[in-house]
Formats: structure tokens, C-alpha cells, sequence
């Protein structure tokens, strides 16, 4: 099936309207007659036992029609919400341990911002007073908030029978292979390196309302999800026991995710509760501090990398030894990120015969850890590029050379990498040669003078990335005729600002050979889609536009039955192209508008294919994930008297195969890198020894605003298409997130050449660079 | 409770609302304006930006009675009978928002800034946005936007 | 944020009898520090008094030798002022960098002032210039007037009602932002009287204070050079998540440079 001329065009988006006249509807902006609001007690401690916990004076507040704590929690004989990571490398072969996550602190508390109770009120303002009221006997234990002090004999133990604080420890790779290339090598490099704990920060908090119907004895979730259907198997079925079709789960206009509305939380279970229990809609909403103590943070990695290389620079082996965060209890899929997520594409485009990748997952006395835009393929890229910078700089290889020197040749794919990874189609080689000639490296030197006599210091940096596709490998695509000409179609992921509306429609018109205006596009609803795989991983289009084209397949093919009965000519003369199914060298033909058209409303077609026929239910398993990959640079502009960090330029070219909606992808990764940038130069989640988060506003956690960001100049390489999905697409909305945190860091350690940069870590905060160039 | 009246989006309005009661609030819960949004508790975010009395304002951090008096306008009055206006426009051109949630404040802010009638540039813009937080759009289209749109603005007045 | 009553009175006499009267009342400026405090029920007073409709306290006039602004100016009004541009551009230069547009579009300076944050702009400015605040009591003179951490001199139920700042030879006024909530990480301000010079300093300490010893180098020698390698002892300075005591002494001598070459750049226009 060819595509029409619409695909790779930069559509503008249909969803845009109702967001720029403030007809969006978020949850917030769902209200549900006669709802009540619930707000819940969080702990203000990292690690405590309950005692007591005395409720009285809550449910005596005016309004208050409910309080629940983990007590009456376990008397409704509800389940933990699941952690779903099936990971299976173990070390020693010891299993992963899995806590159980119950929605309420049963008798114990692990991390400050724990829910210990849920009060549910009349007005939210009544809600949190009677929140107040509740009175709590802790008493408080040894607190461990470093995953690197957890494993230490004698840490505090947070779950009595996980000893050592240790989820499970991880490899992947060739142990023996890897150590013998080190011993082989003429160098080896090694580095402590870390990745920063940071916040997801979606602009809009997370909400939900629960609603329970007497009569149908369903519940209905209004909630900011990325992933509903997930989400609702695992509240159904895990927590509260009942079938998944009696819950209806629904996610509206969602404002932001990047990861952070992935996995599962305790409050939708807590409300869905109360709604039942009190047969009246429960809302609850956060506030942004809430958000800050509860979502679930990302990255939050320590690791030791090192490279082995020959003594001409050529790679021979890489070892990374990591202890990663997962927070006080496994998230959703929280082991995934520091384990697999990070190991899978360790080497990224470069040619190692050999790998060896370890990790320690630690519980800590902090928030849930779970993926975070990138999901460990940022860690994963960070780690290598910094080791190859450092390499560089200890050894005197010009940076630029040994990367390319090493990179995996384009005439060698496919190949399958050392960590298992199939790579089969790009040419990374090209990719960095574009973006070389992008940063315009003979002007560098004029640049770099300038800011030296403006007292400033001048760096650059480029680095090739990649990474690979995630998420549900499976989605739902379906496509019915309406009555009134235009065709709905509906997908199972769902969209958190990436346009979904506009880019699937995009893809169906240009099959179908129908305007975009004829489509209506739905999502969210787990009513109306039967399946999906959520919002992560870059498989929106990867996998969802792939549904898309299998739909769109089906469609035609059904079409084809069909014009060739309204034609009155044999099947098999039809042709298909442009939107018009025709008879070569004949006046016969019919387009995909007037089959709709004529098939929505005909009795007669109705009679002889039965009604309905044109609706198409279509699924796309993706076997084997894609290969984004690209090549960034930048150039940093340092003020040797404060610290402070000027990005001044920045490029990308990008290789995600085909381009659907070059206009949707650039702002991928204009947000990406903008994401990328924060990491590097100004976020983190910082927590003080005794558990208090010290970032938990946006007073003192730092999210880059506009002038913190570059203008970034971005280019595409199409010439490499994937065959392991119909579209060639190869997944966008994380790569700017893995290429641009090392990126920016190399330019600022090539901006501080002349100086001490070993214990710099990010964010490179103004106090830390002052810190290296004053020896301080 | 105190009868606050003020004019909003054009239309004269009278309530009686609890003293408390912010003008984020009173938007969004007592003229049901859901356009003006809530995404932080410390007055930095900016989504809630709405302009008084031709200035713009974080409207989580204004009392209701405050602007007893004034006139408001919130997302809600830039579309003329379904017409979008010039800076709705150049956002939808240049890809200026993603998940929306955002975007009232910012084209609250852009409208406020071009009305300032002051020559703009990229770096002027991007300073005159340090009170709107954008999670999705690395702010470079918004930037692009807001040139294009107070251009827009300028020519058609 | 637990409810109070509000009221608008539109005299400085009926605000402050509608405070004295309350069992628990606070005067409203312009609200962009109360309000985030109400609403994190950090303050829970049953009486709002709102001053936005005293005319008495707003407006800005140039005297001979002093500007004079009322309490209720916001920043932005500062911001724009052509009296305050042509008299004291550094201060016009410090409201408009105050938090951000929306913040100065409502927050004033009297506000701003019977807060007294530690890292907040315009305390800089009133110690910087030497100014005095006027209240519907009696005049304070900046010197006295900032006492300690969100203390100030002023007694229960005074009102500050306009603020007079001498107009200096030359002022300016450099900070360093936080990177999250863009409050001065260490702001300095600096001002020449004939001879005489004021540097004042904020964001460093518990309170706004006066760099004594730049004071005296600047008027023996107004320029840079004077601060070069000037050490500033960071033991009495705050340590926090964002800056350590040690960044902030070398803040202090940087931003001072800075509001010095901010004086000389505006000179060359």
C-alpha cells in the first residue's frame, strides 16, 4: 500500500483549536453533578512505623463523609497495585523482589509523601481541614536516601525481609569476553558517573475523578493517564478485584506525561473505592507540591564506567557497574529502567565485540522511581559518551576522530550488538558528517575569540546517539463509516500533546486518499478502543501509526469487494491508487470518499455485505524495536566569574527512518532537548539524610524557562527507513532527551579544558562550574 | 460572602463568592472559563495568566475582590465569533503548543506583550516570558509564534 | 486558604482603624507573597485589608534632591516611571527584573518592603540609596529600618505609606537569579553621593546589609579595579540548596563589578 502525498507533510494540527481557545478539557475541568472531593494525609516522614492512628476528629469535621487508612484498606481484602517488569537476568539466580505497594501505609511508612489516609468531603477545602485533623502516632526509623548507602551493612533496612535494600542485581552481556578484551587493551579508562535524580513536571498535575453507577454496577475513571488500558487491568483486576470490564477508564485532554502518567498510583484505586462506597463522584486533584513529593521521579542512576581501547583508540570493550534508585517500592515498571532500559543499548552506534552490563536495583527511602522521558537510554548514552570524552581528554585523541573512528559502518547492517540489540538499518557514519557540517566548525575559532575577549570561556561538543523503540509492542486501530460521510477512527494509545489527532489522521487520509477533514479521530476511552499499548517508549507512531496502516490495509481490501460490486466488475481488474479504486483503461471507478458515502446509508449494501462492513478493527504487534539514532552538538558560552552556562548553539540531525509530520517531530525534539538541557545544566530532585525533599516546589526545583533554551537547528536523515514496521518510522519523542544531556555536558568539559573536571556532575549548576574553575 | 462584580471577557458579572476566593478560581468555578489553568501552587508557572485591566496577572495569586471593579480578560476573548485571533493563529502556524495546557497563559502573555506596541525580538520575547513554563515545546515555537503573531497584530491595527 | 473577610478601604485613616479593630488582620499590597502564604496556610488571619484603593498611597513624584513613590506603586509602574528612569534608571532596572512581568504587575514596593525577604530586590535599593520610608507614624530611615530575617522596624498596625529615595550621582544594580524561583541569589546594589558610597547587599544574608568595606574601597576609588580580589567573608552568609556561603561571597564582589559596569554602560548611552 502506497502512501498519498499528505504523509511527510507538516499538517497543521486539528486538535489545536479547543487548546487555543480554552475548550481543552483536562480533568481538572471535568465536574460530575453532586461529586464530593478527596484529599489524603501524606506522611511527613521518610521511614516511621504507625502506631496509631486516630481519625476521629476528621470524621467528626462538617462535610467529611469518609476517611480511610490502610486498615480499612486490608478489611476490603484489596490487592497491591502490581509491578509489572518481568526481568529475568539475574545474578546468582535470585529473584526480583517485589514489595507489595498497598494504596495506603498499612503500619509502616517509607517515603515522605506516603499516603497514610484518604478523606473524602463536600468541598475540597473541607476535605484537607479534616486532613488536618487526623492524628498519627509514628515513630520514626533510621532513614537511607542514597542507593549507594543502602546496600552498606548496618543501612537502614526498608523492607524486613529484602535484605541489603536490594531489589535485584541485573547483568547483561558477556562477563568473561568483556574482561578478557580488557585485559587485551592497551588503555583502559574508567569513571564514576552519575545521573542525576529529576522530576517529570508535566505542566498539568495529576487528577482523577471516579464515578460508580447502582444500576450497571460500573465504575467510570476520568483520569490523566498515558496508559489506560494498562492502568485499568491493574486497578481492576490487582487492586480492587473485580472484572476489567467494570471499570470504564477514560483519559481526556492530558497535559503532559513524560513518563510520569504511566505506571499506576494509589489514588484512582482510593477514590474508586470511596466512589463505590458512597455512590457519588469522588475528584481529587494535585497541587503541584503534592505532585512533587508523589509522582514518580526518573534517571537517579550512580555508575562506574569503562572503556578499554587499543592504543591507535580503537574500541575493544565497555563495562558499566551501576546502582540504580527504584525508590521506596517497585513502580509500575520502576526495576525496568536501571536494568534493561539501561543495558539494551549500551554502545550505542559504535562497534564493540564486546559489553558487560551490571546493576544493583536499591529500595531507598524515597519517591517511586519509574521511566522518565528515555527511560535508561539516556543513562545508557550519557555514560558512554562522557567516558569517550574523558578518554579523549586524558589520552589526546582528538574527540571527533575517535568517535567516528568507531563508529558501526553502514555497509556492516544489519547487525545485532553486543547487548542483543538489532540495528538494521542507518548510517551513522553520514549522520555525524551532516552534523559536522551543521556546526560550521571553521567559523568555531572567530566565535571562541569573541567570547574570550568578553572574558567568557567557549566549548563544543558532538556526539552521535542511539537508542531504541519501548513500550506496549502491541495497538489497536479501528476505523467505522458514520452515517454522516466521515469515517472515525480510533487508536488505542493515546496522546499527551503529541498530536495523535492530527498525525494518525494524517496517515489514514493518505492511505485512504480521503481528506483529514473526513476523519474523526478518537482516544483515551477504553470503551471504544478494546486495547492499547499507552503513551511511552517513542511507539506512538512506531506502533500506533503501524495500526494505522494495518486498518487502512483491511479498509482497502474490503473496499475493494465492495467497488467492485458497485462497478459491477471482477475483483480482481480493480486497481487501487490515489484514493480511487479503478479498472485500467476503463471508465470505471470509484474513490474511497463515495464507498463511504454510498456504503453509510445503503440499504442495498447493507443487505449484500451486511451492515457495517467497512468498519475495520485492526491490531500491529511490533516483533522487534526500532533503532532511533542521530548526531547533536553544541556550543556553550561559561562566565568564569559566576559559573553561569550560555548554550549558544545547538544542532541535531536525527534519523527517525520515515518522517510522518516533520513539523510534530521538530517540536519532539525541541522539547526533548529542552528536557535534555534541564537535566544537564539546572534539575534535580534533591533529598535531604533525613528523607525531606528539599525540591518540592517549583520555588526550588528549577525547570529551564526560555532563555535558558537555544534555538536548535534540526535536520532529518530519510534515507534509512526501518523494515521492522510498515512506516519505516522509528520513533521521535525521547531521542532529544538521550543526546542532549552529554552533549551539553561535553561542550561546558570542553569549555573547562584547562581545568580539574573529574568530580563534576550534573546538573552543572553556576556554583559547581565556579567551583572547577576556581579549584574550589 | 461579598458581591464581587467585574466585567469579564466583556460581560458585566455580579456574584456573591466567598471572600477567600482567588480569581483563578472564581474563572474557573463560578463562570465555568475553563481556559485559565491551574498548574502550580507557587505563582510560577503562568498558565492561570489572565490580563486585568490590560495587564497581565497570575490569577492563582489575585483575590476575586481584588479585581472587584476591573476588567478581565481571559483566553476565552480572543476568538472573535469563531474567528481566531492573530496570535491564536500564529500559535496553530508555528506548532507553539503540544499538550495545551500552557498555552492560555502564553497567549495571554504574547497578546499582553504585543499590545505593549515596544519593537520585540527573539531575546526580548524570551525574557518576557520568564513567568510561563512550557514542559512540551522547548519554547522555540512559541518564541517563533509570538514574533509572527505581534507582527500580525501590528499590521492589522 | 482558610477564609477571612475583606475589606477595601480607600483611606490610610479607615485601613488602619479596620486593622486595629481586627482580632487578626493583615494589610494586602499587592499579594504576590501574601497570597502564595495564604495559600499554603502559612498566615491565617480572619481580615484581609485590601490598600489597593487608597490613592494616597500610590504615585510617584520627583523632588528636588529625592524621588518619592507610594507604597502601593507596582513594580511594573517603577519599571516604566520616566521620572524613575531619568532620575534613578538603576531602579527602574531593579523593579523590572523583579520575579516576573505578571509578579510586577501586582506586587509593590511597600509590600515588597514590610516583607523584607532575604533575597528579595527592592531592600537593595531602599539601603542602597539610603532612603527613608515614610509611615502614617513616623519617617525610618533604611539604615534602621530592615532589622532582621522578614523583620522590619515597623510596630503593629503601621503602614508604610511612600518611600523616599534620594536621587544619587550614579546607582546600579546587578543580582544573580535563582535558577528555579528567580529571588536574587546574591543582588548588589551600588550608589555615589558626591563622594559618599553605598553598597548594600541581598540574597547573602538573613537581611539586607551594607558591604562596608566596598564602601569605603569605592570612595577612594570608584571603579572596579577597586574590588578586584577583594575578599568577602562568607562566614555570617547563608548556605542553601542553591548557593553554599563560599559561592555567595564571590557573588557579592562579581554582582558588585557588575552594577558598577551597569553604571558606566548606561553613562555611555
Amino acid at each position: 500500500m502506497k502512501a498519498l502525498g499528505s504523509i511527510g507533510k507538516s499538517i497543521k494540527r486539528s486538535e489545536d483549536k479547543r487548546f487555543l481557545t480554552g475548550q481543552g478539557k483536562y480533568v481538572d475541568d471535568i465536574n460530575l453533578p453532586n461529586q464530593v472531593y478527596a484529599a489524603f494525609l501524606r506522611s511527613p516522614y521518610a521511614h516511621a512505623i504507625i502506631n496509631r492512628i486516630d481519625t476521629s476528629g476528621a470524621l467528626g469535621s462538617p462535610g467529611v463523609s469518609l476517611v480511610v487508612t490502610g486498615t480499612d484498606w486490608l478489611k476490603e481484602n484489596y490487592g497491591p497495585l502490581p509491578c509489572t517488569s518481568r526481568i529475568n537476568t539475574f545474578v546468582g539466580g535470585e529473584k526480583m523482589k517485589v514489595p507489595p505497594r498497598h494504596c495506603l501505609a498499612i503500619d509502616r511508612v517509607r517515603f515522605v509523601g506516603e499516603i497514610v489516609a484518604m478523606v473524602v468531603a463536600e468541598t475540597k477545602p473541607s476535605a484537607l481541614h479534616a486532613v488536618e485533623l487526623i492524628e498519627v502516632d509514628y515513630e520514626e526509623l533510621e532513614v537511607v536516601t542514597d542507593p549507594e548507602e543502602a546496600l552498606k551493612p548496618g543501612a537502614p533496612q526498608i523492607w524486613d525481609d529484602i535484605p541489603n535494600n536490594l531489589c535485584l542485581d541485573f547483568e547483561l552481556g558477556d562477563r568473561i569476553k568483556t574482561a578478557a578484551a580488557f585485559d587485551s587493551a592497551h588503555y583502559i579508562i574508567s569513571r564514576k558517573i552519575k545521573n542525576n535524580r529529576v522530576a517529570g513536571v508535566p505542566i498539568e498535575p495529576r487528577g482523577a475523578i471516579a464515578n460508580y453507577d447502582d444500576d450497571t454496577k460500573r465504575l467510570t475513571l476520568f483520569n490523566s493517564s498515558q496508559n489506560i488500558h494498562e492502568n485499568r487491568d491493574a486497578y481492576a483486576i490487582d487492586v480492587l478485584k473485580i472484572e476489567k470490564e467494570k471499570l470504564h477508564h477514560v483519559a481526556p485532554d492530558i497535559g503532559g506525561g513524560f513518563g510520569v502518567k504511566n505506571g499506576t498510583y494509589p489514588e484512582p484505586p482510593l477514590i474508586l473505592h470511596a466512589a463505590k462506597k458512597l455512590c457519588r463522584p469522588v475528584k481529587w486533584v494535585a497541587d503541584r507540591s503534592e505532585s512533587f513529593l508523589s509522582d514518580t521521579q526518573g534517571r537517579g542512576q550512580v555508575s562506574t564506567v569503562s572503556l578499554a581501547l587499543t592504543k591507535e583508540g580503537k574500541f575493544l570493550g565497555l563495562r558499566v557497574e551501576t546502582v540504580g534508585n527504584l525508590g521506596a517500592y517497585c513502580g509500575t515498571i520502576g526495576p525496568f529502567t536501571p536494568t534493561a532500559g539501561t543495558a539494551r543499548t549500551q554502545g550505542g552506534p559504535y562497534g564493540f565485540a564486546s559489553i558487560y552490563y551490571y546493576a544493583k536495583v536499591v529500595f531507598t527511602n524515597t519517591a517511586i522511581m519509574a521511566p522518565y522521558r528515555g527511560a535508561g537510554r539516556p543513562e545508557a548514552a550519557f555514560q558512554l559518551e562522557r567516558i569517550i570524552e574523558e578518554t579523549a581528554r586524558e589520552l589526546d585523541f582528538d574527540p571527533i576522530e575517535l568517535r567516528k573512528k568507531n563508529l558501526i559502518q553502514a555497509k556492516t547492517l544489519p547487525l545485532r550488538t553486543a547487548m542483543g540489540l538489532d540495528i538494521d538499518s542507518g548510517n551513522f557514519v553520514e549522520v555525524f558528517d551532516q552534523a559536522l557540517s551543521l556546526t560550521d566548525r571553521t567559523g568555531f575559532s572567530a566565535r571562541a575569540s569573541a567570547a574570550t575577549r568578553r572574558g567568557k570561556l567557549y566549548g563544543f561538543a558532538i556526539a552521535p546517539y542511539l537508542e531504541c523503540t519501548g513500550g506496549g509492542s502491541k495497538e489497536f486501530a479501528g476505523i467505522t463509516v458514520r452515517d454522516d460521510n466521515k469515517i472515525e477512527l480510533s487508536v488505542g494509545s493515546h496522546s499527551t500533546g503529541t498530536g495523535h489527532e492530527t498525525s494518525f489522521a494524517q496517515l489514514l487520509s493518505g492511505y485512504l486518499g480521503i481528506g483529514v477533514d473526513s476523519i474523526v479521530f478518537f482516544q483515551g476511552d477504553t470503551d471504544r478502543t478494546p486495547f492499547g499499548g499507552g503513551h511511552g517508549g517513542s511507539r506512538g507512531m512506531e506502533v500506533g501509526g503501524s495500526a494505522v496502516y494495518e486498518a487502512a490495509s483491511t479498509f482497502i481490501k474490503k473496499g475493494r469487494l465492495l467497488a467492485a460490486y458497485i462497478l459491477g466488475v471482477e475483483n480482481s481488474r480493480l486497481q487501487f491508487s490515489n484514493g480511487v479504486f479503478f479498472v485500467s483503461g476503463t471508465d470505471k471507478s470509484v474513490t474511497s470518499e463515495d464507498l463511504i458515502a454510498q456504503s453509510a446509508g445503503s440499504e442495498v449494501i447493507n443487505g449484500e455485505f451486511g451492515y457495517g462492513y467497512l468498519n475495520v478493527s485492526a491490531t500491529f504487534e511490533r516483533e522487534i524495536m526500532s533503532i532511533p539514532n542521530g548526531c547533536h552538538a553544541c556550543e556553550v558560552e561559561v562566565d568564569p566569574e559566576t559559573g553561569g552556562i550560555n548554550i549558544v548553539n545547538y544542532w541535531a540531525v536525527d534519523d527517525f527512518g520515515t518522517i510522518v509530520n516533520g513539523m510534530l517531530t521538530d517540536g519532539q525534539v525541541m522539547g526533548a532537548v529542552a528536557q535534555g538541557i534541564g537535566q544537564a545544566l539546572m534539575e534535580e530532585s534533591v533529598y535531604a539524610d533525613s528523607g525531606q525533599l528539599m525540591t518540592g516546589s517549583l520555588i526550588d526545583y528549577a525547570l529551564p524557562r526560555a532563555f535558558d533554551v537555544p534555538n536548535i537547528r534540526i535536520q532529518y536523515y530519510e534515507e534509512a527507513p526501518t523494515k521492522k514496521n510498515p512506516l519505516g518510522v522509528k520513533g521521535a519523542g525521547e531521542a532529544g532527551c538521550v543526546a542532549a544531556p552529554h552533549v551539553v555536558f561535553n561542550a561546558i568539559a570542553d569549555a573547562l579544558r584547562n581545568f580539574n573536571i573529574e568530580s563534576l556532575d550534573m546538573p552543572l549548576t553556576s556554583e559547581k562550574i565556579w567551583r572547577t574553575i576556581h579549584r574550589r | 460572602m461579598t458581591r464581587v462584580s467585574l466585567e469579564v471577557n466583556g460581560k458585566k458579572t455580579s456574584i456573591d463568592i466567598p471572600d477567600n476566593t482567588l480569581l483563578s478560581t472564581f474563572l474557573r468555578e463560578h463562570l465555568n472559563l475553563k481556559g485559565t489553568h491551574i498548574g502550580c501552587d507557587t505563582s510560577q508557572c503562568g498558565a492561570c495568566v489572565v490580563i486585568v485591566n490590560g495587564k497581565t496577572v497570575k490569577s492563582c495569586t489575585m483575590l476575586a475582590l481584588q479585581a472587584a471593579g476591573s476588567r478581565v480578560e481571559t483566553v476565552e476573548s480572543l476568538c472573535d465569533d469563531g474567528k481566531l485571533h492573530p496570535m491564536q493563529r500564529a500559535f496553530h502556524e508555528y506548532h507553539a503548543l503540544q499538550c495545551g495546557f500552557c498555552t492560555p497563559g502564553m497567549l495571554m502573555t504574547a497578546v499582553a506583550l504585543a499590545k505593549k506596541g515596544k519593537e520585540i525580538d527573539e531575546l526580548s520575547v524570551r525574557t518576557e516570558l520568564e513567568g510561563n513554563l512550557c514542559r512540551c515545546t522547548g519554547y522555540q515555537n512559541i518564541v517563533a509564534a509570538i514574533l509572527a503573531g505581534a507582527k500580525k497584530m501590528r499590521t492589522q491595527t | 486558604m482558610i477564609n477571612f473577610s475583606f475589606q477595601k478601604p480607600t483611606s490610610i485613616t479607615d485601613a488602619v482603624t479596620a486593622l486595629s479593630k481586627s482580632e487578626d488582620g493583615l494589610f494586602l499590597a499587592g499579594g504576590q507573597t501574601l497570597i502564595p502564604v495564604l495559600k499554603q496556610r502559612l498566615a491565617m488571619p480572619c481580615d484581609i485589608i485590601d490598600l489597593g484603593d487608597i490613592n494616597d498611597l500610590k504615585g510617584i513624584v520627583a523632588k528636588k534632591h529625592s524621588v518619592l513613590i507610594g507604597a502601593t506603586t507596582t513594580h511594573s509602574e517603577v519599571e516604566a516611571s520616566p521620572v524613575v528612569r531619568e532620575h534613578i534608571p538603576a531602579l527602574a532596572e531593579l523593579a523590572g527584573h523583579i520575579g516576573d512581568p505578571h509578579v510586577r504587575n501586582l506586587g509593590t514596593l511597600g509590600g515588597s518592603l514590610a516583607n523584607n525577604d532575604p533575597s528579595a530586590d527592592y531592600p537593595a535599593a531602599v539601603l542602597g540609596l539610603g532612603a527613608t520610608i515614610h509611615t502614617n507614624q513616623r519617617s525610618i530611615s533604611s539604615d534602621e529600618f530592615f532589622v532582621g530575617l522578614f523583620q522590619t522596624a515597623l510596630d503593629p498596625g503601621e503602614m508604610i505609606v511612600r518611600v523616599e529615595f534620594p536621587i544619587p550621582e550614579k546607582s546600579g544594580y546587578a543580582k544573580f537569579p535563582n535558577p528555579a524561583s528567580r529571588y536574587a541569589i546574591v543582588g548588589v546594589f551600588v550608589s555615589s553621593f558626591s563622594g559618599s558610597v553605598r553598597v548594600s547587599v541581598t540574597g547573602a544574608e538573613s537581611c539586607v546589609f551594607r558591604q562596608v568595606s566596598f564602601e569605603e574601597a569605592l570612595a577612594e576609588h570608584f571603579a572596579i579595579d577597586a574590588l578586584t580580589d577583594f575578599a568577602v567573608p562568607s562566614d555570617r552568609f547563608n548556605s542553601d540548596l542553591h548557593a553554599s556561603a563560599e559561592y555567595r561571597a564571590q557573588l557579592v564582589r562579581v554582582m558588585a563589578c557588575r552594577a558598577i559596569i551597569m553604571i558606566d554602560e548606561e553613562k555611555k548611552q
